[in-house]
């Protein structure tokens, strides 16, 4: 047989579509997924009834939030809401001043010995696992109820995201003006400080006060299992079913937290 | 006297600079020319270390550029000042600091890193400008001008190096015709002036004879050519450039072939 006619017979088949098998595979698949979905919604003990009277339930809660109230102790809730919001202004500012020195080892074009980069990125990428949460449980067994074992948490959890999110900035920083400042003679030290910190200093802090806005929201979390500030406060409530002033902390709750994230990305992009 | 003996500098198995053996006078300005990727600009690094040679020795002098380390190192980098065919200028520091960091590597590290410059460095870093038609443009960042105004500003930072040497590699390769003949008169003026070696890669055989005292060619590392404007006949061009000629018959104008 000819090239063409071979050629031509591989195109009669395209043209007549896949095969039996490759057409069935899709509809399999999904039945397969199906299957495997409802097997889940059997364990985690899923079921309408249960879903209806969690609703009804749910509904009498909201009703009882009705209207909210501050039960006479604004200056209070304030007061713990300044507390989370400190915890996660220290918690950052810790966290960003210890992943500083370790984004700057963990550049490849600071530390270019490919066995430390990637032992290094490994370790990083192994504690990047332990949330928060995780944290704050340990620390709060270990140093007490209240914000330090919080601060200490967020600051723990985000050095190792941090530290990645700094050295991907140094690795992507332009090498061009790195080596105009080094062709004067500078020492390193300079050649970093007027080379590099320009072009990485602002994404640094860009990431930091996109941190800032993330901590501010699970330091309220972490206030929940015990270290301090206005989730501390919302567990409380919670547990004595002062609903009305769960509804009015948790509607000051959203207001700051949409307020924070407003300033931080006007100032994100002032820096941009 | 720069004097460049048997320099190589090998890439893996690549040889970029390939025995190489040249030497520049005080106040001569001489081009090198070469097809992209003749070494050019390995050359010239290799000058101020910014690479280092495989193999052979550089001397300014009595000093033996090859050997040095660490602080001597770096005082030779100042005193070998370099101009970037992209600037390399900080772009978000302005313009005045850019130029003050010509001056750092002579000043303790420490006041420098927070900025702070004697009156008398400032002045002269303005001064400099001045010279170039920039100081106008001192406080502005440095990523707001234009490419030919941030090649001027490089040449006000390599001035305040004080340099012996001045290298660049193609410094005028991205700016339009107005913008390239204000640096190379720059370039050509601090020649005179300081009365020190001007080495300028350069990929323009008019922009080569209209300014250069010393035409050096390189072709796949080695030096192929090293006389006076004059003598680069259209024979000499094709040993550079290689290819047919023809492109070069009306040698006046004509250009680097795209590589």
């Amino acid at each position: 047989m000819s090239e063409a006619a071979v050629e031509r017979d591989r195109m009669a088949a395209k043209a007549a579509g896949p095969s039996w098998p490759r057409r069935l595979a899709p509809p399999l698949l999904t039945l397969l997924g199906v299957a495997i979905l409802a097997r889940m919604a059997v364990d985690v003990g899923f079921s309408p009834t249960r879903l209806f009277h969690g609703a009804g339930r749910l509904g009498q809660l909201v009703g009882t939030m009705v209207p909210p109230s501050s039960g006479g102790q604004f200056l209070h809730i304030l007061s713990a809401l300044g507390e989370t919001l400190a915890m996660a202004f220290v918690g950052t500012l810790l966290g960003a001043l210890a992943a500083l020195p370790l984004g700057i080892l963990g550049a490849k074009t600071v530390v270019s010995q490919p066995v430390l980069h990637f032992a290094f990125r490994r370790v990083l990428d192994l504690f990047r696992g332990v949330p928060a949460l995780v944290w704050a449980l340990i620390l709060v067994s270990a140093f007490g109820l209240g914000p330090f074992a919080g601060v200490c948490a967020l600051a723990l959890a985000d050095i190792p995201h941090l530290a990645k999110l700094f050295a991907e900035a140094i690795e992507n920083a332009d090498a061009k003006p790195v080596e105009g400042v080094r062709s004067t003679g500078m020492a390193p030290l300079g050649v970093v400080r007027f080379g590099l910190l320009p072009q990485v200093a602002p994404v640094m802090a860009s990431q930091c006060l996109f941190y800032l806005e993330s901590n501010f929201r699970h330091a309220a979390v972490l206030g929940i299992v015990g270290a301090g500030g206005i989730g501390f406060e919302l567990e409380e409530r919670i547990r004595v079913f002062a609903f009305s002033v769960v509804a009015f902390i948790i509607l000051l709750y959203m207001l700051s937290v949409a307020a924070l994230d407003t300033a931080s990305r006007e100032l994100r992009k002032r820096l941009a | 006297m720069l004097v460049l003996q048997n320099v190589r500098k090998c890439f893996g198995d690549k040889v970029a600079v390939d025995d190489v053996s040249l030497r520049f006078e005080p106040g001569e300005f001489v081009g090198i020319l070469g097809r992209s990727g003749a070494g050019k600009s390995t050359l010239l690094r290799t000058i101020n270390r910014l690479t280092d040679p495989t193999s052979g020795s550089i001397t300014w002098g009595a000093l033996e550029i090859t050997d040095l380390r660490g602080e001597s190192l770096r005082s030779w980098r100042r005193r070998c000042a370099m101009i970037f065919q992209q600037f390399n200028l900080c772009p978000r520091l302005d313009v005045i600091t850019n130029v003050l960091v010509g001056v750092v590597a002579e000043r303790p590290l420490a006041p420098s890193l927070l900025k702070c410059f004697s009156a008398r460095d400032r002045a002269r870093a303005i001064l400099e400008l001045e010279a170039l038609d920039m100081a106008s443009a001192a406080l502005q960042r440095a990523e707001t001008l234009s490419g030919g105004q941030q090649q001027r500003v490089a040449i006000a930072r390599a001035m305040m190096q004080e340099p012996d040497v001045l290298l660049a590699d193609e410094p005028v390769a991205s700016l339009d015709p107005v913008n390239t003949e204000a640096v190379m008169d720059a370039l050509h003026q601090v020649c005179r002036q300081r009365n020190i070696p001007v080495i300028v890669n350069l990929h323009s055989l008019d922009i080569a004879r209209r300014y250069c005292d010393r035409i050096v060619a390189i072709s796949r590392g080695q030096v192929v050519f090293d006389d006076v404007p004059q003598r680069l006949t259209n024979d000499a061009l094709v040993q550079i450039y290689g290819g047919s000629g023809k492109w070069s018959r009306d040698a006046a104008y004509a250009m680097e072939p795209a590589a």
